[in-house]
């Protein structure tokens, strides 16, 4: 087993042919809470998405623990145990809260497992299972995150990546939100990268920090450096 | 009076009929996103097959609609393999692939007349009943139009809702991006909505036929009649669709009532084109 | 011999069609798929008005002026939808007019069409037989291509292909679309009647059933074939789709099965260029290309775009006070003030949704505030269109750059220019001398700010041929080109490496050294810290603290506002 869940070499991506993010190394050790920071434009979401494989890769590779999973396609990755939650509302807004959560197991045929998963995801949010009747885009922002993070944990993934999960939502469901996170890395020993602006409430949940800027890496270490928020502007 | 009751039951008629094509066109628009203009000599191809197979191979009725179901499928699958996706692939495809679908309609269209000749096609030994309910006449074909949209409907309402496919289908319409970050494998859903989209022609189609008649033309007004009630009853929606399609057949009845017949055909046009341009995103507003 | 004749009187009738499509489809990118209906009302127009006895040539003034009016109404649905549903629109809009045609009976005859249209003669010659005729329709042809040439080849052409392109993008440097739009259709149209009157005159019949919807997919196929914004595409295009199924005459077929094939024919090659040569037989010209030449002749002139308006450094340009922008019931931006002074670049930061991109569509007209002020040297911009406020001196670049990606980088800047006579389709025509002596200063003009960002050596590429950062620099140059003194950037810098990055700060430095006027949205705090003279801080709305970069980014409030 590697020490790493996800180790991007030399990572450049792009749109289009033209490259946004140049050479970058990032690595997710396995079971950690890696939080991500930097400023717009600094290639935050273009590196996720391209480890996901929602982008192309250009350059450099992406492996998960020992598996090449460069330029993969999304599918393939969810199957192989790797979760997304896109930036933004990451479920189907016209579709109930269940028809939501079944379909984040579309790639576990077992039946059983799906049950179970169910639970699990209930257990982790139970306003998910008061609302499950109800149609997603209706819920509230706060709550349509909790079900978009569901339904990546109804894949049974060992990696998590979210990309700026609480952006536009109020204080208390951040707070929320950050506690998911947590309990989902202490329960179930997945790893997770998280992008993330709002440090108050990310660095005390984060294991480590990176702050990305123009493409590549300037700060690799313990988040609690980055409580000075003074200092921090500086590293922008 | 009377004719007002007649004319409402013709447009419960024709309006079940417009809005079997849109259910068809609309999931194949709604869930990939194309304007699959070829659907329309599809539609048509599928009324000649149905007629070939039972006028001059002899067939029995009902493996004529099994053969001619069995070519919308082909055709449809044809249609998004050989054209629609090699061109989505590239980057500038919006319009391209709509370009590509008026070329697709304009080959199958007129290789119907190529393989079947120019004149219209009707089948005969099938006879229609007729029936009063009270003053207002219908016939039973036109009745089977009205169970075919109940029937067709229904059962794709069910599909959609109960199964893992139908679930995907679902997921794909509202959001491909999302669709593809949960797992599911959007090339397929986009070949299964072309297959379902396209067997579902087949019955407005043969239903047609039995009650008129078939010509190479027909597809040009059915695709726009299902172009309309998708777009006014909003895209995405199934009920949308539906309500659409009713729309329209009582609109359009209701004009006969005052217009002459010669503008019947206008009719429809003239609501896409006020509709479009006072509501350019449907008039329930559409997703996104 | 007849036959060939007749097939060459075909090729020219179609020609014309395709290059009036293409000027609508190729250079202005209107897909608007209507282009029979034209065809027919110059047909009826000529013939109704040859019938009634109106001497050659007032039948073909006629169809021009009606069909010119048509294009002018049919233009309204292209100001509305686009896309798919314009073409939708357009093709329902066509059933709609032929049905007018065709009920309309005792205007048009209604089924029975228009007969018995005189022929014509010069100089006691009757063009009645396909010989004679060619040399009529071929001296029509030839004139209607120079026309669109000068058209599709003039700042006007090169504005219809940025509509194209991006029409907002268009906007932003100084382009008014409703009028690019409207003179498009007029034009397209008003050609493509002339081809409709060329039909009434050589068949001296005309029928509804010329003019289906097949016949505008049959003239889009020629376009398309031909190459899409290429007029020698056109003509090519029209003469492959009118011979080669003529081959068919040497096949055994019944005549109507053999028009049916003739339109299968159609519809395959137009799939399989589509698929194998979207850029038709002949591409889009690259546009206009520096050859080197014109820097000696012109030179200084280009300066005046590099340089501000020469107000004294410091004075306020534009104001603006108590900006509020709601949508629906969020408010964007609530109460937010800020003053740009000459020579100054304004740092504008804040943590996403603040506002800063809708203060900017609002400084810009792309947004009109609920409530607010603002003004450029005491004159109001409130209620300007885009294309205004860029004239008075305002420009703004994107954030997702909105290049013209299919034109040169020479024609980006080009098209960007301030002032030029040629944009108008009038002064083109009736000013060719001052358009073409503009012309001739504006690429110096251009290759001055090119030179001026380093991007001379690629003044012939296509954007699509830049790398990212170069297409960075070309945002800037266009945005220089405009002439603007105010110049808005919104994230100009960001997905950029550091070494590029080094290279192209000093660039927006030398703006404001020269007296422009710079304001700048920017998450990487350490541009803003090296350009900004001035850093407004934005939190919901408002500028929550105004002042140099140190005061802002050392303030532990705002630091905690920026992480929330």
């Amino acid at each position: 087993m590697s020490d790493f869940a996800i180790e991007a070499r030399g990572l450049s991506a792009g749109y289009a042919g033209k490259t946004v993010v140049h050479s970058v190394d990032l690595k997710l050790k396995t079971g950690e809470i890696l939080l991500m920071v930097g400023h717009n434009g600094a290639g935050k979401t273009t590196s996720v998405r391209a480890i996901c494989g929602l982008l192309p890769v250009t350059g450099g590779s992406v492996h998960k623990g020992a598996r090449d999973i460069t330029n993969a396609t999304p599918a393939s990755n969810v199957g192989a145990g790797l979760a997304f939650v896109p930036q933004g509302h990451g479920v189907f807004g016209s579709l109930t809260v269940m028809q939501n959560i079944v379909l984040g197991a579309f790639v576990e045929r077992d039946a059983a497992k799906q049950e179970e998963r169910i639970e699990t995801v209930f257990e982790l949010f139970p306003i998910l299972k008061e609302r499950q009747k109800q149609i997603a885009g209706t819920m509230s922002g706060g709550q349509q995150q909790m079900l978009a993070i569901g339904m990546a944990m109804m894949h049974g993934p060992d990696v998590l990546i979210l990309d700026e999960p609480s952006i536009g939502l109020a204080p208390k469901f951040v707070e929320r939100v950050m506690q998911s996170i947590t309990a989902i890395n202490a329960r179930f020993g997945t790893s997770i990268l998280m992008v993330e602006q709002n440090l108050k409430y990310a660095i005390p949940v984060a294991q480590r920090a990176v702050v990305m800027k123009t493409g590549s890496i300037i700060f690799d270490g313990d988040p609690n450096e980055l409580t000075d928020k003074v200092k921090l502007m500086e590293l922008f | 009076m009377d004719l007002l009751l007649q004319l409402m039951m013709n447009g419960l008629v024709n309006g079940s009929h417009y809005a079997l094509l849109g259910i068809g066109f609309g999931l194949i628009f709604a869930t990939t996103k194309l304007v699959h203009f070829a659907y329309g000599p599809i539609y048509a191809a599928t009324a000649y097959v149905c007629w070939y197979s039972f006028m001059q191979l002899g067939l029995p009725f009902w493996a004529a609609f099994g053969l001619c179901v069995i070519a919308a499928i082909v055709l449809g699958l044809l249609s998004y393999l050989i054209v629609y996706r090699p061109l989505q692939s590239r980057s500038d495809s919006g319009l391209v692939t709509l370009i590509a679908s008026l070329g697709l309609y304009t080959v199958i269209e007129n290789l119907l007349g190529v393989i079947f000749g120019t004149g219209v096609k009707s089948v005969q030994g099938i006879d229609s009943d007729v029936f009063f309910l009270g003053p207002v006449f219908v016939t039973s074909f036109q009745l089977m139009q009205i169970a075919a949209l109940i029937l067709v409907g229904g059962a794709l309402a069910l599909f959609l809702r109960f199964t893992r496919y139908g679930q995907a289908i679902m997921a794909m319409t509202d959001n491909a991006e999302m669709a593809q970050i949960v797992g599911i494998d959007t090339r397929f859903v986009a070949l299964l909505v072309f297959a379902i989209g396209s067997a579902i022609a087949a019955v407005p189609a043969v239903l047609i036929l039995l009650k008129d008649s078939a010509g190479t033309h027909m597809g040009f007004s059915a695709v726009f009649l299902a172009f309309l009630s998708v777009v006014v009853g909003g895209i995405g929606s199934l009920r949308g669709a539906v309500a659409g399609g009713f729309l329209i057949g009582f609109v359009e009845s209701a004009g006969l009532w005052q217009i002459s017949t010669d503008w019947q055909s206008s009719i429809a046009f003239i609501i896409l084109f006020l509709m479009l341009m006072l509501r350019p995103d449907g008039l329930f507003g559409v997703k996104r | 011999m007849e036959y060939v004749m007749h097939i060459l009187v075909m090729v020219c009738m179609y020609a014309v069609l395709a290059i009036s499509f293409n000027l609508l489809i190729g250079f202005a990118g209107l897909f608007a798929l209507s282009q029979a209906v034209f065809f027919a009302i110059g047909a009826y127009a000529t013939g109704l008005a040859a019938v009634a006895g109106l001497p050659f040539p007032m039948p073909e003034i006629l169809a021009v002026l009606i069909g010119g009016i048509v294009g002018v109404l049919i233009a309204l649905p292209a100001l509305r939808t686009r896309g798919d549903y314009l073409v939708i629109v357009t093709l329902a809009l066509q059933i709609v007019v032929l049905q007018v045609i065709l009920n309309w009976k005792s205007l048009t005859g209604g089924t029975e069409g228009v007969r018995g249209i005189p022929g014509l003669s010069f100089f006691g010659v009757a063009l009645s037989d396909p010989s004679h005729f060619l040399i009529y329709a071929a001296i029509v042809t030839a004139l209607v291509f120079v026309f669109a040439w000068k058209v599709g080849h003039s700042p006007f052409g090169r504005a219809m292909k940025a509509m194209r392109e991006n029409e907002s993008a268009a906007q932003a440097v100084g382009k008014n679309l409703l009028y690019l739009k409207v003179s498009t259709f007029a034009v397209s149209a008003a050609l493509a009647a002339l081809a409709g009157s060329m039909f009434a005159r050589y068949y001296n019949y005309v029928s509804v059933d010329s003019f289906s919807i097949n016949e505008t997919i049959y003239i889009l196929a020629m376009v398309i074939v031909g190459g899409i914004g290429n007029l020698w595409g056109s003509v090519i295009g029209a003469a492959v789709l009118v011979a080669l199924p003529e081959l068919l005459k040497f096949l055994d077929m019944p005549t109507d099965i053999a028009d049916q094939m003739r339109l299968v024919i159609y519809g395959v090659i137009l799939i399989l260029v589509l698929r194998f040569r979207p850029q038709g037989i002949l591409p889009e010209p690259r546009g206009a290309l520096h050859d080197g030449e014109e820097t000696a002749s012109a030179g200084g002139n280009a300066s005046s775009l590099v340089v501000g308006d020469g107000s004294s450094k410091g004075e306020i340009v534009v104001d603006a006070k108590g900006l509020v922008k709601r949508f629906g019931g969020i408010t964007a931006v609530s109460g937010f003030d800020i003053e740009m002074r000459a020579g100054q670049i304004t740092g504008l930061i804040g943590p996403n949704g603040a506002g800063k991109t809708t203060a900017f569509n609002m400084l810009t007209g792309f947004l009109q505030p609920n409530e607010g002020s603002i003004t450029l040297r005491g004159n109001s911009l409130l209620g300007l269109k885009p294309h205004r406020i860029v004239g008075a001196g305002v420009a703004r670049s994107f954030q997702d750059l909105r290049l013209f990606r299919n034109m040169t980088v020479l024609d980006n800047v080009l098209v960007s220019l301030p002032d030029q006579a040629g944009d108008d389709l009038g002064q083109v025509f009736l000013r060719p001398a001052k358009v073409s002596r503009q012309e001739h200063e504006n690429l110096a003009r251009a290759m001055e700010v090119l030179r001026f960002v380093e991007l001379d050596g690629k003044a012939n590429e296509t954007v699509n041929a830049l790398s990212y950062a170069e297409e960075k620099l070309l945002v800037i140059a266009r945005l220089l080109a405009t002439g603007a003194e105010v110049m808005l950037f919104d994230e100009p810098l960001s997905g950029l490496d550091p070494t590029t990055l080094a290279e192209i700060l000093p660039v927006i430095r030398k703006l404001a050294d020269n007296g422009k006027v710079v304001c700048i949205i920017e998450h990487n705090l350490d541009v803003i810290k090296e350009l900004s003279d001035v850093v407004y801080f934005l939190d919901e709305g408002r500028a929550m603290a105004v002042g140099t970069p140190e005061q802002v980014m050392t303030d532990p409030e705002l630091a905690a506002r920026y992480f929330k």
